[in-house]
C-alpha cells in the first residue's frame, strides 16, 4: 500500500515538476531570507549563549518541514475527500482505515525529509556552521518523530474539517503557532511567564527541545520522546476511527 | 446457481429517514442484474451497501457467502466499483489513475498493463491513456473508471451510471465488453437509460421507495401486463372539456394529457375504438397504439396502483 502511495506521490510530482521543485526550493530559501536573517540581528545569541544564526537552524529545519508535509496531507486526506475523489476510491480497497492513514503519513513525512535534507544542505552553504555526521542524524531522528507528530495533527484537522473556508482559517491559525509558539525561532523565555508555562508542555515544542538538549548536554530526553511516541500512536488511532466516521464505513 | 451476493434484511436510515427497508435478495453468479427506479428511491444506496462503500444500519451482506462487514479485506477485493461522479485523481494521467489502482490491490505490473492494453482497446481508450484525467471529457472518465474498476479482476462489478456521460459509440463499446465479460463476472448496475435495461439484463429490479416493488425478466415483469396496450391521440385542440369527457370513459386506464396529446392504458385494442367514438367530433392529428415497454412499468401510476 505504501508503494502504491509512494509511486503516486511520485507521479505527481513528475507531472508537476517544474513548479514543485520551484515552489519547494524557494520556500527554505524564502524562510531563512526573510526569518533567520532578519532574527539574527535582533536576537545575537540564545539565552545558553550559542550564535543565533547556529542556535536557529534545527528550527528553521523544523519549521520547513512543517509546511512541507502540510500539502500533501491537506490533498490526500483534505481536498480529495471533500470533492470526493480518489480518497474514495482508496476506502475501498482492502485496507483498514489505520493503514490508509498511516501509508499516506508514511509518505507525506517521506516528501517532507526530502525537502528538508535540500534545505539543510541550501542552509548550510549560506551560514557556516559546523554540522557533523552525528548531528545529521541526531537531527533526522528528531525530525521524523516531529514530523509523525505534526502530520498527525494536520490529518485529525483535515479530517474533522468539512468547510474550505474553515480548513483555512484553522490551518493559518495552526501553522502561525506552529512557526512562533513552539520554540523554533524564539525561545520561550522571551515569552511572559504565563505563556511560557503553557507553551513548554505543547508536545509539538519537544522534538526540536529535546534536539536541542541532546547537541548542547549529550543527554537524550527520553521522557519527552516517549510521550511524543505515545501521542502519535494515540494520534494515529483517533484518526484512523474518524476517517472510518467520515466516510461512513 | 450459486449466488454471488446475498441480502438479509437490510436497511439503511439517513437521518431517520428510511432509505433502504428489510432488503433480502440474492444475485446470482455471473448474471447482469440492472436496478432501476426513480429518483431518490435508495439505488445508489443499494450500490453502496453491495459495494462495501457504507454499511448497513440492519440486516448483513454477504459477498460469496462472506459477511461483508466482519471479512471486509476479502470481501474488497472481489468488488470492483464504479460511482456515478467522477473520483479519478485530476492531477494523475488516466494510465495513472488505472496503475495506482492496481498498485493497490498489489497487481504484478505485467498483468496490470496487459489489463490496461485489453480493455483500453476494447473501449478505444488508448489515445486518452496519458492526458489527465481533469482534461478529458465525462464519457472518458467514466470508460477510465470502468477500466480501474477491471484492473483487479474482480469478480463482481457494481456500476452506477456505466454509460453516464458517454456518446452513442462510446455506450456501445462499454455494454459490448460488459456483456462479454457477463458470466465470468456478475455485474450490478443502475441506469436511468430504460433502453439500456431493456437491451441489456438477465434481471431487473425496480426500486420504489427502498423496498423492490418487482424482480425479474423483462418478459415476466411485463406478462402481467401483456393483454394492455398504450394509446395516444394528438387533437388539433384538446380542451379540459373534451379531456374530462375522454377521461371518464369507464375502459380508459391511467389517463393523461400532454398539450394536445391525449394518452392513456386499455386492457383491449377495443378501447380505441370507446375513447374515438367518444372523440369523433373532434379533429384527429395522428394516433399511435403500442405494446407495454419498461418505461410504462416504472411509470408512477403504475407503481403505484397497477393497471387496474
Amino acid at each position: 500500500m505504501i508503494k502504491a502511495f509512494l509511486l503516486r506521490r511520485l507521479w505527481l510530482w513528475k507531472n508537476r515538476l517544474v513548479p514543485s521543485i520551484f515552489l519547494f526550493l524557494f520556500m527554505p530559501i524564502t524562510i531563512f531570507i526573510m526569518i533567520g536573517i532578519p532574527l539574527k540581528n535582533i536576537i545575537r545569541f540564545s539565552i545558553s549563549g550559542v550564535p543565533y544564526d547556529v542556535w536557529v537552524f534545527p528550527g528553521l529545519i523544523f519549521i520547513i518541514g512543517s509546511l512541507a508535509i502540510y500539502p500533501t496531507i491537506y490533498r490526500e486526506i483534505f481536498d480529495l475527500r471533500v470533492h470526493r475523489k480518489v480518497l474514495l476510491n482508496i476506502a475501498l480497497a482492502p485496507y483498514s482505515k489505520s493503514q490508509l492513514i498511516f501509508g499516506n503519513l508514511c509518505v507525506s513525512v517521506l516528501e517532507a525529509l526530502t525537502i528538508c535534507f535540500f534545505s539543510i544542505f541550501i542552509y548550510l552553504s549560506i551560514v557556516p556552521i559546523t554540522f557533523s555526521f552525528t548531528d545529521f542524524i541526531l537531527l533526522l531522528f528528531h525530525l521524523i518523530l516531529y514530523l509523525f507528530l505534526v502530520g498527525n495533527v494536520y490529518i485529525l484537522l483535515s479530517v474533522s474539517v468539512d468547510a474550505i473556508t474553515s480548513m483555512f482559517l484553522s490551518s493559518f491559525i495552526l501553522i502561525i503557532f506552529i512557526i512562533f509558539g513552539n520554540g523554533f525561532l524564539i525561545e520561550f523565555s522571551f515569552f511572559p511567564s504565563f505563556i511560557e508555562s503553557i507553551l513548554k508542555y505543547n508536545p509539538l515544542s519537544f522534538s526540536q527541545k529535546c534536539y536541542q538538549r541532546l547537541i548542547s548536554t549529550g543527554l537524550l530526553d527520553w521522557t519527552h520522546t516517549i510521550i511524543q511516541i505515545m501521542l502519535i500512536y494515540i494520534l494515529f488511532l483517533i484518526n484512523g476511527i474518524l476517517l472510518k466516521r467520515k466516510l461512513r464505513q | 446457481m450459486e449466488a454471488s451476493i446475498t441480502l438479509k434484511k437490510v436497511g439503511k436510515l439517513v437521518e431517520n429517514k428510511t432509505i433502504l427497508a428489510g432488503l433480502t435478495f440474492g444475485v446470482e453468479r455471473g448474471s447482469l442484474v440492472a436496478i432501476v427506479g426513480v429518483n431518490d428511491s435508495g439505488k445508489s444506496i443499494l450500490l453502496k451497501l453491495l459495494s462495501g462503500y457504507e454499511n448497513p444500519d440492519y440486516g448483513q451482506v454477504f459477498i460469496h457467502g462472506l459477511d461483508i462487514q466482519k471479512r471486509r479485506n476479502e470481501t474488497r477485493k472481489l468488488i470492483g466499483y464504479v460511482p456515478y461522479e467522477n473520483d479519478l485523481d485530476p492531477w494523475l494521467t488516466i494510465e495513472q489513475n488505472i496503475k495506482f489502482n492496481a498498485n493497490l490491490y498489489s497487481i504484478p505490473i505485467d498483468i496490470c498493463n496487459e489489463r490496461i492494453k485489453q480493455y483500453s482497446k476494447s473501449l478505444r481508450l488508448e489515445p486518452y491513456l496519458n492526458e489527465y484525467s481533469l482534461k478529458v471529457s465525462g464519457g472518458i472518465q467514466k470508460k477510465a473508471m470502468l477500466v480501474r474498476s477491471l484492473i483487479h479482476d474482480p469478480e463482481i462489478l457494481i456500476l452506477d451510471e456505466p454509460t453516464g456521460y458517454m456518446d452513442a459509440e462510446s455506450i456501445r463499446l462499454t455494454w459490448d465488453l460488459l456483456k462479454k465479460i457477463k458470466g465470468d463476472k456478475s455485474v450490478i448496475y443502475v441506469s436511468n437509460s430504460l433502453n439500456e435495461i431493456e437491451n441489456a439484463h438477465d434481471r431487473i429490479l425496480v426500486f420504489h421507495e427502498g423496498r423492490i416493488l418487482m424482480d425479474g425478466h423483462l418478459d415476466n415483469l411485463l406478462k402481467s401486463t401483456m393483454e394492455y396496450h398504450q394509446f395516444q391521440i394528438e387533437f388539433e385542440s384538446l380542451d379540459d372539456k373534451l379531456y374530462q369527457q375522454l377521461k371518464s370513459t369507464p375502459t380508459v386506464v391511467s389517463p393523461n394529457r400532454l398539450d394536445n396529446i391525449f394518452h392513456f392504458y386499455g386492457r383491449t385494442r377495443t378501447v380505441f375504438f370507446d375513447v374515438i367514438k367518444e372523440a369523433s367530433n373532434h379533429m384527429m392529428i395522428d394516433l399511435n397504439v403500442k405494446k407495454l415497454g419498461l418505461r410504462d412499468l416504472l411509470d408512477s401510476e403504475f407503481a403505484g396502483r397497477g393497471l387496474d
